[in-house]
Order: structure tokens, then C-alpha cells, then sequence
């Protein structure tokens, strides 16, 4: 914004003048700095709130701090050697990288097969698009005492199982450490397929129905044009959802804690539950910031490969 | 352009003149922050929010009525909070100027995180009680209150206590049960129970705050005095009755007597629902229960946990099922101040803030109060409850047990969170978790707090 406001009145003024040289390029600077009043309302509040938050952030990482002290101590980098060595981290980061994995591959799958069951004009569509998205709306903090109730061991999902003939499946889901990851995951994909199905929805109505009629005519059935026309087709959401589901991975906070307090045993713990967990209950604020700067890092790490990883394949340089 | 670097040279003594304006606001700021009896307010008129977990708005609201009958200028507007987003509601809130007047604050961890923004209220209780006030109110509810420094960050409005249970009275009537003394004799109750399709005992142990509880209560039914010794250095977590006691929490997974699935279960909202409902005959819970003890208590208790047409059942309190030898009728308690209430250095009433401190801790109508809600025993020597008024479900068979904890918590001098560190607190999650599990032996369990507790600087003899 700075420089195309400031350029059109450097050719005016210069012509004006009807100078060059070392006159011009004095003038020029001192209009881009006559400039900086204009731009530092916007600066001020986007360095304030990211850029000064996550200077400040990687300052506290180096103090062991209760976040109240006046006093805090300086530690250097012994937050981040006591991540590094914290089984625990590496606990939460493996439970990251199964989460993103399981939830992404379902919720493309699911999304998809509802967006394909949806553009072939079935009966009530309207109403299953409703009941697919319902989910994504409701707070998850509204629903984690229903889902605690659910997969209690009295709980309904037991029930049903014991009705089904599957009684001896029934177990306490949520107070095992085999179990209560993949109830999270559950939650996670139950909650955001709606999302994927939407995306997918609307990037199917891009493609060109010549080319799947032309398809068909060449003998395409479903499965063949969905692999080899529709698939490709939304590729672009393809990506951007990956890149979204790594990154809500990585910040998962709201399910796991509200659920589970990321137990039994730290087993369903989460880089963001144990941000929380470190800095607020038991105020160890300084090593919380080192994790956060961890997930950052890992954030936007993520982000980069996934962003590569997809224009590569798009055949972009 | 040409026009604004003209505007620019206008407009640069406007820029001096608010630069300067807001230094001098910052300077008198500043300048401020040492308080005087001006800035303090007055005492008896104003404005004052008290933020707490704890009492239930019903108590907080008995408490401010009579408080008004002696100052009724002073509007008091209580803001309960949940104990677990406690901490992060309120470190923002006093670390800005938005915080409240008056907030709760326990001994042990919340001490040493919100002591710094609370005012030395030694000064308002040898106004209110004279010089010698330490010797009217209950020592518990000053140790933990009082910073290294000396200074008392908070009046105690009452304590609390755990290593009890309590029981639903009518289902043990109905299947003609007597209240366990012993583990052993817990496991046939809990038989019992569990075959009439009633869950015999309920704690969410996935709030592990609760299992050091239970765990302190266990190691005091086997030897009184190792816990706290353990607490202070005076002897090692990896002592026989610690493994014991850890071994005895594990038998209570193992032998039926906790739900199934309790280590998915948190204390808050879902183990206290369960035994309102009337699903669960048992459960454990501390002298804050006595509240619920009450008609006004627990109807509305009850209607929280989901129960259309509350009705209030009699509860009673037990003491904890010894792990070894024959049990005993009296209780074996550790406790500490409930809550203390401090006052805001920042805040704009300090002094009517400080008033309402004083009345609820220290006089006799706001400690009668305390008494008689019965979710607190009071601070201040010689009050009692008045039973006469207090309206009870089964008066017969709770007046006398509720009456006996609150005379047997007053001999108690073991803290039951002021000497827990949040390293140590994190320790009893993972130990007590671990072992519920099978993932640890009681035995590596107690390593686990030994490592902890000396991690966390504390000196063993």
C-alpha cells in the first residue's frame, strides 16, 4: 500500500522539478520516509499483536517464570533442552502426527463420497447437506460433556454395541490409553467432515461436466471418473485441506482437554493441551513458551513442505 | 502529497503536545500506584467485585445480604468461576486493571502465583480483633495465607478438610447396608451394590487434583502423619506406608470398588453429578460437602446435575475405609484455609474491599453466616452452626455425623494443599494415574514423587 501511494507523487514531483540524480533520489527518500505516519497505524498493530507477541513469547522461553513473579530468572535455552528431552512432548507431537494422519485421510474420504452422493441429485439433499455441516456450528465445549457421557462405560456407544451383539467390545473408551486417542479422533473427524464435504462439494461444481460426459461416453464408470477426473479436479482443495488439517492438528486444544484433560496417562496430550497444562495449572510459563515457540516452528515448517509439496506437483516453480 | 508534507510541519507540534500529554499521564500514573487513604476509597460505601470458585452463588449471596444489613452502601457483586479455568481467567485479570476487587486464594500453588497483587491485610485484622488477633482465629487459616515475607495476603473466611466420604443414606437403608469401616469391608458394600445395578463409589479420577485427596486419606487410614512427614522432608515418598497406600488405590480399581472408567471421569462436573442423580452411593468428597448436607444446598445441587424435580436425599459423612487394621469411627482429615479473601492492590475500593474482608473473616455475624451454609468451618474461634435454623433432609441421623467432622477438623493441624508444589502436583497425576492403569508398580509410583518432590527443591533427611 505504502509504495503505490508514495510512486505516483515521486513522477510528479520529480517532473515538476524537472531535476535528477542525486536531487531526485534525496527527495525520494525523504517522501518514503513522509510516508511511515501513514503506514504506522497498520504496523503498529500488526507488529503489536503477531510479531511483538511472538518476540515476547521467545523471550519468556528463556525465563523459568510462573508468569506472576516480578522476579522472573533467566534460564537461556534450558526450557528448550528440557523439551527436547521431555518424553512427554515427544508423546504429544506422535499423537499430532496420527491425528493429522487418520483425521485427514477420513475426512477427505467421507468428504468426498458425501460431495460425489450429493451432486447426483439424490432425493432430500438439501436436508443431508444440513445434517453433514450441523456439526461443524455447534461449540465443541457444548459437546464434550455429551461425548464424555457417550463413551463413558455406561454410556450410550456401550449400549449400542451390547444391542448390535457386540457386548464384549464394550469398554471404559475414554479411561484407556489404548482407546481414548482414537475417541478424540472420532470427535475430530464427526465434528469437521462437514467442512471437507463442503469444500469439496463447491470444488466439484468447478469441474466441467462435458469432460465427464465426454467420460462416459468413452466408457468411464463411477470409480474411473472419479479417479481420473474428479480427484484431480480438486486437487487445489486436496491441498489446502492437508494444510489446514496439519496446522488444526497441531493447535488441537478444545476436544482433547475438554474430553479428556489429555489423559488417561498424558495419552491423548497434544502439543496445545500441554502448552495449556504447563503455563496455566501449573504456571510454568516459561517452559509453556518454549513449547509454543516449538509449535510454531513446526506450524510453519508444516505449512512450507505442504505448500512445496503442492506446487511441485502442480508443475509451479 | 505536496499538501500533506506541508500538513506534516502543522501537525508536528500536535505530535510533540500528545506525546508529552501521554507522559505525563504515564508520569502521574506513576505516580499513583502508591496508595493513600484517598485512593483507597471509602470504607463504607462503593462498588466491590469478588471473584471466587468458591462459595455456590447461593452461599455468596446469603453472605452479602447480612453483610448489607451492617453496610448497606457497599454493593458486593460476586462472579463464581470454575476451579479449573481459575487460573487462567484470573493471572490476566489482576496482571491488568480490570481485576477484581476481592479474589479466593488457597494455600500452596495459588499462593505463590497470586499473592503479589494481593494488600497486606495484617493491619485490617488487628483493626477488627485487636493485636493479639492471631490467637481468635483458626492458625490453619493463617499459615497458608501468609507469604514468606510475612505478609498476610488474604483473610480466611473458613477450612476445609478432606479424607471423608459420603454417602446417599437411602440406598444403604434400602439394601440394608452399613457404611464400610474397612477396604475389605468396602469391597462386599460395593458387591452389594453393583448387583442391585447401583454404582457403588464415584470419583473422577481424571482430575487428578482429587486422587492426592484420596491418596492422603488411604496413607493417614494406615499410618497418621506419614503423608505430611513425606510432604516436609522428614521422611521419604518412597516409604513403606506411601507404597501401601498406592497399592491399596490401585486395589480399589482392581476390586470393583471405583466405577468402571473412572480414570475417564472427572470429579467436576461428572462424579458429583452422579451421586446428586442418586446413581452412585458413595463418593469422596471433603467438609465443602457438608453444604449439600442442607435442604437449600442440595436441591439446587441436584437440579444442576440434570434431575428434573429435585428431591434432597440425607447425606452423610464416613470416614475413610482404613486400608489395614479394623478402621476406626473417627475421622483422619488434612486441611487448609478453603479460601482466603485478598484484597486487589490495584483496586479503586480498596478500603470498602477491605471492609467486606474483614466482616465476612473475622466478625461474628459474617463467620455465623460462614457457619451456618456449612460449606466452610469457620475462621474465627468459638462459632458454631446454629443447627435450629438450618433446615436438613434427615436431621436425625446428619446433624450428629456433620457435627463430629467439624469438631474433629478442628484438632487437625495437617495441610492438606500448602505444601504442594505444582511439580509435586503433577507427580500425584501421573502416579496415581500410572498406577490405576497397571503403566507403574506402587513402587515405581512412589519413586516418581520422591524424584519429583527433589526435583522440585525439597531437602530429605
Amino acid at each position: 500500500m505504502a509504495k503505490t501511494s508514495v510512486e505516483p507523487a515521486l513522477v510528479v514531483h520529480s517532473s515538476q522539478q524537472g531535476s535528477v540524480g542525486g536531487l531526485g533520489r534525496r527527495k525520494r527518500n525523504r517522501l518514503r520516509q513522509r510516508g511511515l505516519p501513514w503506514i504506522l497505524p497498520a504496523l503498529i498493530v500488526s507488529m503489536g499483536l503477531i510479531f511483538y507477541g511472538m518476540g515476547y513469547t521467545g523471550y519468556v522461553s528463556t525465563l523459568k517464570w510462573n508468569g506472576t513473579d516480578p522476579d522472573p530468572l533467566s534460564v537461556g535455552a534450558q526450557n528448550y533442552v528440557h523439551a527436547v528431552q521431555d518424553p512427554v512432548v515427544w508423546q504429544a507431537i506422535y499423537h499430532t502426527v496420527v491425528y493429522f494422519i487418520v483425521t485427514f485421510f477420513i475426512q477427505t474420504a467421507l468428504g468426498v463420497v458425501f460431495a460425489v452422493l450429493l451432486h447426483s441429485k439424490v432425493k432430500l439433499g438439501v436436508i443431508y447437506k444440513i445434517i453433514i455441516f450441523v456439526p461443524v456450528v455447534l461449540a465443541p465445549s457444548i459437546m464434550a460433556p455429551v461425548f464424555r457421557q457417550v463413551y463413558g462405560a455406561d454410556g450410550q456407544f456401550n449400549w449400542l454395541l451390547q444391542h448390535l451383539g457386540l457386548g464384549s467390545l464394550a469398554q471404559p473408551w475414554l479411561a484407556q490409553s489404548s482407546t481414548s486417542l482414537a475417541v478424540i479422533i472420532s470427535i475430530h473427524i464427526w465434528e469437521w467432515t462437514g467442512l471437507t464435504f463442503v469444500l469439496y462439494y463447491a470444488a466439484m461444481s468447478q469441474i466441467d461436466p462435458e469432460i465427464l460426459e465426454a467420460a462416459r461416453i468413452d466408457g468411464a464408470g463411477n470409480i474411473r471418473s472419479l479417479i481420473s477426473i474428479i480427484l484431480p479436479g480438486v486437487r487445489g482443495t486436496t491441498v489446502a485441506l492437508a494444510m489446514l488439517s496439519a496446522i488444526s492438528a497441531l493447535k488441537t486444544f478444545d476436544v482433547p482437554w475438554l474430553v479428556t484433560i489429555g489423559g488417561p496417562n498424558y495419552a491423548t496430550e497434544f502439543l496445545g493441551t500441554l502448552i495449556y497444562r504447563v503455563s496455566i495449572p501449573e504456571s510454568n510459563v516459561g517452559y509453556g513458551a518454549a513449547l509454543s515457540i516449538i509449535l510454531l516452528v513446526l506450524a510453519l515448517g508444516m505449512a512450507i513442505l505442504l505448500q512445496v509439496r503442492g506446487r511441485d506437483k502442480d508443475g509451479v516453480s | 502529497m505536496f499538501r500533506s508534507i506541508g500538513a506534516k510541519s502543522r501537525l508536528r507540534p500536535v505530535a510533540a503536545a500528545a506525546i508529552l500529554g501521554m507522559t505525563a499521564l504515564g508520569l502521574s500514573a506513576c505516580g499513583s500506584s502508591g496508595s493513600s487513604a484517598a485512593d483507597e476509597g471509602s470504607a463504607t460505601s462503593g462498588n466491590v467485585t469478588w471473584w471466587g470458585w468458591t462459595p455456590q452463588p447461593s452461599g455468596a449471596e446469603r453472605y452479602i445480604a447480612a453483610f448489607n444489613k451492617e453496610y448497606p452502601d457497599i454493593k458486593v457483586t460476586y462472579k463464581q468461576l470454575t476451579i479449573d479455568g481459575w487460573n487462567a481467567a484470573l493471572k490476566p485479570a489482576l496482571a491488568s486493571s480490570s481485576g477484581p476487587d476481592i479474589y479466593d486464594i488457597n494455600p500452596g500453588v495459588r499462593m505463590d502465583d497470586f499473592s503479589s497483587f494481593a494488600a497486606d491485610l495484617t493491619p485490617a485484622m488487628a483493626k477488627s480483633l485487636g493485636s493479639d488477633w492471631k490467637s481468635k482465629v483458626s492458625p490453619i487459616g493463617v499459615d497458608g495465607l501468609t507469604t514468606k515475607s510475612g505478609k498476610l495476603a488474604a483473610i480466611s473466611v473458613g477450612s476445609t478438610y478432606s479424607g471423608s466420604l459420603w454417602t446417599n443414606k437411602n440406598l444403604f437403608d434400602q439394601y440394608h447396608l452399613t457404611p464400610p469401616k474397612t477396604v475389605d469391608e468396602w469391597v462386599n458394600v460395593c458387591g452389594v451394590f453393583k448387583k442391585n445395578g447401583i454404582k457403588c463409589f464415584v470419583q473422577g479420577a481424571a482430575q487428578v487434583a482429587f486422587n492426592r485427596d484420596t491418596l492422603q486419606a488411604i496413607s493417614n487410614s494406615i499410618e497418621p502423619g506419614v503423608w505430611n512427614k513425606a510432604s516436609t522432608g522428614d521422611t521419604k515418598w518412597t516409604n513403606p506406608t506411601i507404597v501401601k497406600a498406592l497399592t491399596t488405590w490401585k486395589r480399589l480399581f482392581a476390586d470393583g470398588i471405583m466405577q468402571d472408567g473412572a480414570l475417564g471421569v472427572q470429579q467436576y462436573p461428572d462424579a458429583n453429578n452422579e451421586f446428586m442423580s442418586g446413581k452412585s452411593a458413595m463418593v469422596m468428597m471433603g467438609t465443602w460437602y457438608m453444604q449439600y448436607a442442607t435442604t437449600a444446598g442440595m436441591t439446587p445441587a441436584i437440579s444442576a446435575a440434570g434431575v428434573a424435580n429435585p428431591k434432597p436425599f440425607p447425606i452423610v459423612p464416613i470416614p475413610f475405609p482404613a486400608a489395614s487394621g479394623a478402621g476406626s469411627s473417627d475421622f483422619a482429615l488434612s486441611g487448609d484455609s478453603d479460601y482466603g479473601l485478598a484484597v486487589n492492590n490495584k483496586s479503586k475500593v480498596k478500603a470498602a474491599a477491605t471492609t467486606f474482608a474483614t466482616w465476612l473473616g473475622t466478625s461474628k455475624a459474617g463467620q455465623q453466616e460462614v457457619a451456618n451454609v456449612l460449606n466452610d468451618i469457620p475462621a474465627l474461634k468459638g462459632i458454631a452452626p446454629n443447627w435450629d435454623t438450618i433446615p436438613m433432609t434427615d436431621r436425625s441421623a446428619q446433624q450428629p455425623s456433620v457435627q463430629k467432622l467439624i469438631d474433629q477438623a478442628a484438632t487437625v493441624t495437617e495441610p492438606r494443599l500448602g505444601l504442594v508444589s505444582s511439580d509435586l502436583s503433577t507427580a500425584f497425576g501421573v502416579a496415581s494415574t500410572t498406577v490405576a492403569e497397571g503403566k507403574a508398580s506402587p513402587e515405581q509410583a512412589a519413586q516418581t514423587l520422591q524424584s519429583s518432590a527433589e526435583a522440585a527443591g525439597l531437602k530429605f533427611k
